[in-house]
């Protein structure tokens, strides 16, 4: 009975196989069979919105799809991977590249999804869904993805949304995949927006379907951000700016608040947040117009006639000139062998000061400049906060330039002192410095850090953050110099340069400017950029707007207009608004 | 020649058959916990009908005189042997297999009914009075009895079946008293011919054996069976995760588990208590078998008995053993448990067979 013997030995063997498997290493193996059966699937979190002052969306979220592959459940044999993205690739006219790509950049057992292309169309996720039993390892996700009124509103301002890149990514904060602001508010802002994603413990089979959900953590949505912003406003502004290269800016010289921030030609910002295609990008990037660029905080052009203010507020209060100073324009001026020539040909004739500034006569402040002196005149431009950060939180603010004396013995030359008075030579400003300007104009001195952050709210309506505004800075001028300067700045739009500003019914005050390239030659002529800076009402300061635009000729012609459109619609839809409360 | 009188009735071994009810208990609550294919909840109530028509078969083969048996198995044996050819012509294939006739609505494995066949056939040859003592020359004559059939279940390809004929004769050699010296050099024999026998088998089959070396050699290939079933049986433990928690086998991670890896299932669900209740139902039984052989009135009752236990015993010990990674896997389903009619017809003839012994014990 050795064969009885034998074969009772061989059970102990197995018994002891199994006393090893399910005793010894029975934990172990338990944790095992926990990983087969669980998949994770992450749940984006929607985005924060950003809301405009009134509580009216600037973008919003709306369900998009995206093209995941997940590694783990891809097929293992290379020949046959390749088969399923070379599938993918033909049925999305995706480049196979950037498929093979995406998955090499992650452990091939990994479970999480690997998004490879956002922003599919319907047809797009039907095509996949009718191949999905040949494509094992490709899904579609629903995400929450930011849609804007349009395709290039406010796109500076706000920013665009994109997939971290790997320098961000080296960072540790984010997560392959995650979409990070990366510019303009949505950068300044992502760690608030962009919420926690949540995520699905999901028991699957063994060919991955989903058989229940095991854990579910629902995703924190981002806060709401309210912002200075007046929708309305801004999308007149962009309307009145349509076509032009320039750079808008709307401030409440109340309290420092950025009712509107336009710069043209805008980027197609909803484009940046889906896949973008590198030929559609290069496209952007070396556009000679560069729409990427912010011209309103980030490009810096002479101020021209619009610092004859800063003169003017200089000369008054350090009273080295009176507004009842005359001087006979005849159109020239000559400072030893130099001739510097007036706007107008053959000249305004015997100008005040008032009417200097409305008529923006060059050959006035020439000599007003050269009593002043090119430090009272510097002093005063600091004092107004040229030359130095507004302090606004949009990446890339330039500084602008006021110049120094030259020279070893720090003394001014005339012929600098004359180019300053009309905002030429080395003077250069940012439009949100003009407009931060014209807001202590209109509000008496105030100079005010430019808000456009009021408040953060959480989802459940706790306040985050809020942004009481900050007083950045005084200017001291006496009352009467403050009177002055608002008397002459209404007579520029009422009897001046400005008068294409003009508003019946609402008191405008304005200055125009133009500012000339510096290499002026003939076949640039009506190349100079086109300023116009403004306050409404008069008596009672609620708005400033400040219009730029590049190379569009005289500011009195082409700048003023456009300000005029936007003072239009503030006004007359709030006298609209008003009457129906009323 | 099928009767059955009062004296037979007598000798039928109960623990046997309480033993073998008891199995196909465990085998119908396994498979009712389990929705496989197409098929579904069917599976259960199929494999309860296999046994019922295993149960007749099993009461014909026992009221047979089982030299009755041995003498014309010869005759059964050609018979198999052109079952066997008829797979190749006939064959329905499963998953790259030709193993099946269709027959109606039923389909039959040849290969499972040759193994009785050839069971007897051997043991009329080892009994016949010219093979006495057994020569070499014996052996000679036997080698062409075993190869044939061997060959052509491997190229069915069904190497499992054709592995399990080896032990069997072996078995089968040492009842009937050879000497050891034979014996060694037969194992000989077998060691010089392994190597020729790695060139003869497919490369799934070598794939397989070298994954019973490594497992984690390619854990989502050839090794992906392996690696599952130690998951669900050592994930099972103690005592097991019960029907509702095992998600190994409900959820489908291994595959074959309602036929070759049943094993895995049962010990993911009842753990190790559970496979030590389902082991000594085996030991039961084949403790039983070898008492029938020991008592058998003549060496022909001895070597079927012994043949039919070694049978059963071989494909319990093959099944469990490459399911808890001990030997490489083959595809031998476990009697009584697995899903499949052919298997379950065969352990029951078998049994049949011990049974035909165990009553002509005092005749």
């Amino acid at each position: 009975m050795a064969i009885a013997v034998a074969v009772m030995g061989a059970f102990l063997v197995i018994v002891g196989q199994l006393w090893y498997l399910q005793v010894l290493e029975g934990g172990h193996f338990l944790d095992a069979s926990d990983k087969n059966r669980i998949r994770i699937r992450p749940v984006a979190a929607p985005r924060g919105i950003l809301f405009d002052k009134n509580g009216v969306p600037l973008v919003d979220n709306r369900p998009a799809f995206t093209l995941s592959l997940i590694p783990r459940e891809l097929p293992r044999e290379d020949q046959n991977r390749d088969a399923v993205l070379g599938r993918v690739a033909s049925l999305l006219q995706i480049p196979y590249q950037e498929l093979a790509e995406s998955v090499t950049r992650v452990p091939s057992d990994s479970f999480l999804p690997v998004r490879v292309r956002r922003g599919l169309t319907l047809e797009d996720m039907a095509k996949i869904e009718e191949w999905k039993l040949e494509l094992p390892g490709v899904i579609v996700e629903v995400e929450p993805q930011r849609t804007y009124p349009n395709s290039r509103f406010a796109a500076h301002l706000l920013g665009y949304v994109r997939e971290a890149s790997d320098e961000q990514l080296k960072g540790g904060r984010y997560r392959r995949g995650d979409m990070v602001g990366q510019s303009g508010l949505e950068r300044l802002l992502d760690e608030f927006l962009r919420g926690r994603d949540g995520g699905e413990r999901i028991e699957v089979d063994a060919l991955g379907r989903p058989v229940r959900v095991v854990q579910h953590t629902d995703p924190h949505p981002g806060s709401q951000v309210i912002t200075t912003i007046d929708r309305r406003v801004q999308e007149a502004a962009e309307q009145a700016m349509e076509g032009k290269a320039g750079a808008i800016v709307v401030m409440d010289p109340r309290s420092g608040d950025i009712r509107a921030l336009v710069s043209t030609p805008a980027f197609e910002i909803d484009r940046f947040t889906a896949t973008i295609d590198r030929a559609a990008w290069l496209r952007v990037v070396q556009d000679p117009d560069h729409p990427l660029l912010n011209r309103a905080i980030q490009s810096q052009y002479a101020p021209g006639s619009i610092f004859k203010i800063v003169v003017t507020a200089a000369g008054l209060q350090e009273a080295t000139i009176a507004p009842m100073d005359r001087v006979y324009c005849n159109g020239e001026f000559h400072l030893g062998a130099w001739t510097f020539k007036d706007w107008k040909e053959g000249g305004h004739g015997s100008v005040d000061l008032q009417k200097a500034l409305a008529q923006s006569c060059n050959i006035f402040y020439y000599q007003a400049g050269l009593k002043i002196g090119g430090a009272a005149i510097t002093k005063y431009a600091r004092a107004f906060g040229f030359g130095t950060a507004t302090g606004v939180e949009l990446g890339g603010e330039k500084l602008g330039l006021i110049p120094q004396p030259k020279g070893r013995r720090k003394s001014w030359q005339g012929g600098d002192i004359v180019n300053m008075s009309i905002g030429q030579g080395q003077v250069l400003v940012t439009p949100l410095q003009v407009a931060r300007f014209m807001a202590a104009v209109a509000n008496g001195g105030v100079l005010w850090k430019p808000r456009l952050v009021e408040r953060i709210e959480r989802p459940d309506r706790g306040v985050l953050y809020s942004d009481p505004g900050q007083v950045a800075g005084h200017v001291e001028l006496s009352p009467a110099v403050w009177a002055f300067l608002r008397q002459a700045l209404w007579a520029v739009v009422n009897d001046g340069t400005g008068i294409g500003a003009k508003i019946p019914g609402i008191d405008i005050a304005g200055k125009t400017g133009t500012a000339q390239m510096v290499s002026h030659s003939k076949a640039e002529k009506g190349q100079d950029h086109a300023w116009f800076a403004a306050f409404a009402p008069v008596r009672d300061p609620e708005v400033v707007v400040v219009v730029l635009v590049e190379r569009g000729g005289k500011g009195g012609q082409v700048a003023a207009p456009i300000a005029r459109r936007i003072l239009n619609a503030i006004f007359f839809e709030k006298v609209a608004v008003a009457e129906i409360r009323g | 020649m099928i009767g059955i009188d009062r004296r037979l009735l007598q000798n039928v071994d109960w623990p046997l058959l309480g033993g073998t009810c008891g199995l196909v208990v465990l085998s119908a609550i396994t498979l009712s916990t389990l929705h496989v294919g197409r098929a579904g909840g069917t599976v259960v109530l199929r494999q309860l009908g296999w046994f019922g028509v295993g149960l007749i078969a099993m009461v014909i083969v026992a009221s047979i005189d089982y030299k009755k048996l041995v003498r014309i198995a010869p005759g059964m044996y050609v018979l198999g042997l052109a079952g066997l050819v008829g797979v190749f012509a006939l064959g329905r294939s499963v998953s790259g297999a030709r193993r099946w006739i269709v027959l109606g609505p039923l389909s039959v494995q040849p290969a499972e009914l040759f193994k009785l066949a050839f069971l007897l056939t051997v043991v009329w040859l080892l009994v016949s009075r010219w093979a006495q003592p057994i020569t070499p020359g014996v052996l000679a004559l036997l080698a062409p009895v075993a190869a044939v059939p061997f060959v052509l279940i491997v190229k069915q390809p069904d190497l499992g079946t054709a592995l399990l004929l080896m032990p069997l004769l072996l078995v089968l050699l040492v009842g009937a008293g050879v000497r050891v010296r034979l014996l060694a050099g037969l194992g000989l024999a077998g060691l010089a011919a392994a190597p020729i026998a790695w060139f003869a088998l497919k490369e799934y089959q070598r794939e397989r054996i070298m994954v019973f070396l490594d497992p984690f050699r390619d854990p989502l290939g050839s090794a992906y069976n392996v690696i599952q079933a130690k998951i669900a049986i050592g994930s099972g433990q103690l005592l097991g995760k019960g029907v509702a928690g095992a998600t190994q086998s409900r959820l489908a991670f291994l595959p074959e588990r309602h036929t070759d890896f049943i094993f895995a299932v049962f010990a993911e669900m009842w753990g190790f208590v559970g496979c030590l209740v389902l082991l000594a139902c085996y030991v039961l039984l084949l403790l039983r078998g070898f008492d029938i052989a020991a008592t058998a009135r003549d060496p022909v009752g001895r070597l079927v008995a012994l043949g039919a236990t070694s049978l059963v015993a071989a494909q319990v010990l093959i099944n469990v053993g490459m399911v808890v990674g001990l030997l490489p896997v083959v595809g031998i389903p476990l009697p009584l448990m697995s899903y499949g009619g052919s298997s379950m017809l065969v352990s029951m003839m078998a049994l049949g067979l011990l049974l035909s012994v165990r009553m002509r014990q005092f005749q």
